[in-house]
Formats: C-alpha cells, structure tokens, sequence
C-alpha cells in the first residue's frame, strides 16, 4: 500500500479554505480529493469521456477561480463543486441533445464504455453499490423520476413526458425519491 | 407555467425545490425559482438538503479522471487569478490549528469554550462524503496483487454495506483529520476509514478499539496505511471506536490516549 504524498487526506472543507488564500499545494491535494467524483459524475451524464474531461476541466479550474466565495456554513466544498460539476454537464448535455447529437453520440460510445466501465466499477464499487441498494428501495417512480432527471439530464417536464405522469407527480416523486434516499443512507442528523 | 404558477402561487414554487436540487428545471424556471429562493428561508433550507441527497448519488459516479487533465489543471491554476467577494481583501487563511493532540495535552487556549474532542459532521452527505473518499482514495494507484488484495477486501466491505440497516457516520478532530464507519449493528461489522492521519514513527501502529460501558477496550485490529479496516464481532451495547498509537504488532490493551474516538449511537449502537 502507497502512502498518499504529503497527507493528502486533509480534509476537503479545510483544503478548500486553503484553496481561497491561493494555497497551490492546498488545490492539488483538494484535487485528490474531488476530481475522481468531479469526472465520473459529468461523464456519467455526457456519457461522452472526451466531453466530460473537458468540462470536468472547466469545473475544476471554476473551482480555483471561485475558491474565495466558498461559504462553508451553505454546505460542504464536495457538494458545492459537484453541484456545480451537475449543471455544467446537464447544460451541456441538453444543448447537445436539442442539436440531434447524443442519439449519434450513443450509438457510437459502445467499446470505449465497455472499457471504462471495468474500471468504474473497481474505483467507485462501494459507495455505487450502497447507492444502488438504497435506490432500489425507492419505488419504481420515485427511482425513474430521480435517475431520468440527476443522471440522464431531463428536465421534470420531459421526465413527465417520458413516463406519462402529471408535472405535479413527477415533482412529489422525486422529492419523495430524494428525501427515502437521505434516510436509508443514512448517517450523522443535521 | 405561467398560467399554473399564478393559480398555485407560491406553494407552485415551493414544489420547484426537488427539481432545482435534481437540475431538473429549465433555464428561464431555474431562474425565476433562484429569485425565489433569495426570499424563501424555507425554501432555501429544503433545497440545501435536497442537493446534500442529491449529492449522494454524484459521489457513487466517481472515476479515476484521465492523468493529462491533472497535469493541465494543475498549470493553468498558476497562471489564473481568484475571483473575491465584493469588497474583500485577498487573505490567506493559514489554517494553523493548535498542535496539540486532544487527550495528551490540553488545548493551549484557556479563555475560550472547551473544545470538543470530537466535532460530527453537520450533514449525513458530509459524512458519507467522508467515508467515500477515503474508500475511494484507496483504489488509486495500485499494482495487480495489490488489486486482487483490494477486491477480497470490497466483498467484506460489501457485504457490511449490503446489510440492511448498514449506516454511516464520520468525524473529524480540530486539525481536518477524520474517521469515517459504516456499520451494521444486525451484522455486528464495520469498516472504518481514517485520513490526515500520518504514518506513526518508529514501526509503531494504529490499532482500533471497541469502547463498551463497564468493559475492557477490545481490539478490532490495525490500520494499514490508508486501507479500511474490516471490523466483526461488533456488540450492540459498544459507544463508541477509538483509535490508539501502539508498539509494532498492537497491544492487548490500549497504552495511550485516543489520537480519535467516535460515538456509534447514530448507527445503531449504544443500546
């Protein structure tokens, strides 16, 4: 076993703060930290690793710039870089996909994704199969109505459309969805 | 919307907060429900623990990015300048704690409110996020045998994880240096994770412990380096974990003072 260099294991919050005085070795053990959840979520939703490594880039150095707004009393610094990672690759992808692209896109990702995705499932395995457990607790609505929006990109009318629910369903879904999902993950009570 | 949005009023908008923490609204709608937000405490409270959960599942999509990005991220930072607030001075924040070690020596500032040993986390994601990425850490850069070692190791962990009323819970000391657990206390396991904390000196060791009301401290193992630790045998009325430096090969009963203890009674135990 590798130690990691230079205590790393900071944690993110503090790098992050580090990160604001313009701290380079604070961002590079921050990027340690966050850039394997940063990438692996955008390219989850572009579905396209070229693409996700460009915004994935965009994101991290947003990270740098914005590093002195950070206000730790409205959240963690790994909800608010992914966060911020979610929006830029669903932007992304609805632009791409009012273009026509992603169906292409799709259909051409084949071998590359079967590659990538051996790794994935080494690297993230454990908190992707404590997710999993917990999301097939959800109720069928409550699951499509929360992954079609968080991972595929779709906006609640189109999650709507595509499962031939009322607007006003599909919101109390995935409220519903998101709210059974905190408490069979579980952990420390706000 | 418009037509909709005047007839429900602001209870319309309020229902927005599930779709806004998924991003699920479209540009003109996310902006006008971010107006909203600006006046809504109630509002802004739900979607803070909304994106907190939605969090949960960005974490189960991490992968290893592609080294060349690093390499390119880590450039361009020198040449780009941070943006401030409005108004404030650029300041570096040191991030110089006391060096003291809680147990061994008192926090060398009297005047002020005793600090806590142990300070949880303020969010379940926080936590989570905690335990994930020390689990995560761990994956990266391995050889083969280090990977088939690390793969025996996920199926015990899994199966903790897999149980059903496995939780997580994560802490960390006044220096950013943390524990993260998840247990089960129907299985009577957990895995435990530290970071920020330093190899001891001179071939000494880690050694984790169960902490139990009116019972000796029981040895659950030692902590290599950063890989979690499987624990078994877990009893329902344990309180808490704590983690001590010992001589080479561990020792039967702890001979110093807690580098870090954690509670267990939001997973489950302490009954």
């Amino acid at each position: 076993m590798r130690p990691r260099r230079g205590g790393t294991a900071v944690q993110a919050d503090q790098l992050l703060l580090l990160v604001a005085g313009g701290d380079h070795r604070a961002f590079e053990e921050l990027y340690g930290l966050v850039a394997g959840p940063v990438f692996g979520l955008v390219r989850r939703v572009l579905r396209d690793a070229a693409q996700a490594e460009e915004v994935a880039q965009e994101v991290l150095l947003e990270l740098w710039r914005s590093a002195p707004k950070f206000d730790p009393d409205r959240g963690s610094a790994l909800s608010w870089v992914l966060t911020l990672a979610h929006r830029r690759a669903v932007d992304r992808v609805r632009s791409a996909r009012a273009a026509g692209e992603r169906e292409q896109r799709d259909y051409l990702r084949s071998s590359a994704t079967a590659f990538d995705q051996v790794a994935e499932e080494v690297e993230a395995g454990l908190e992707r199969e404590w997710v999993r457990r917990c999301l097939d607790r959800l109720t069928t609505l409550q699951r499509q109505s929360v992954t079609l929006a968080y991972y595929e990109g779709y906006t609640y009318r189109e999650v709507a459309e595509r499962l031939s629910l009322p607007l006003g369903t599909v919101k109390t879904r995935m409220r519903d969805g998101l709210t059974r999902l905190r408490h069979c993950l579980g952990g420390v009570v706000a | 919307m418009s037509v909709l949005g005047r007839l429900f009023g602001r209870e319309g908008l309020h229902s927005l907060a599930a779709p806004y923490a998924l991003d699920a609204l479209e540009g003109a709608e996310r902006l006008r429900f971010e107006r909203h937000l600006e006046r809504c405490e109630r509002c802004a409270a739900e979607v803070r623990a909304l994106s907190e959960d939605a969090v949960r599942l960005a974490c189960s999509a991490a992968t290893p990015p592609p080294p060349a990005l690093r390499d390119r991220v880590l450039t361009a930072i020198r040449t780009t300048p941070q943006e401030r607030p409005a108004g404030e001075p650029a300041r570096v924040r040191t991030g110089q704690l006391p060096p003291h070690v809680w147990g061994i020596q008192p926090p060398p500032r009297p005047r002020e409110r005793r600090v806590p040993l142990f300070v949880p986390f303020a969010t379940a994601t926080a936590a989570a996020a905690l335990v994930v990425a020390g689990l995560f850490a761990v994956q990266a850069h391995r050889t083969q045998d280090e990977l088939a070692a690390a793969q025996a190791r996920q199926r015990e962990i899994a199966h903790v994880l897999a149980a059903p009323d496995a939780r997580a819970t994560a802490g960390r000391d006044a220096q950013g240096r943390t524990i993260g657990v998840v247990a089960s206390a129907s299985a009577g396991r957990a895995v435990v994770t530290l970071s920020g904390y330093a190899e001891p000196p001179g071939g000494r060791v880690r050694q984790l412990w169960l902490m139990r009301p009116g019972a000796q401290p029981r040895s659950l193992g030692l902590f290599e380096g950063d890989t979690p630790l499987v624990a078994s045998g877990l009893t329902r009325s344990a309180t808490s974990l704590a983690v001590t430096v010992e001589p080479d090969g561990g020792s039967p009963r702890p001979t110093t003072q807690p580098i870090v203890q954690l509670a267990l009674n939001s997973v489950g135990f302490g009954e």
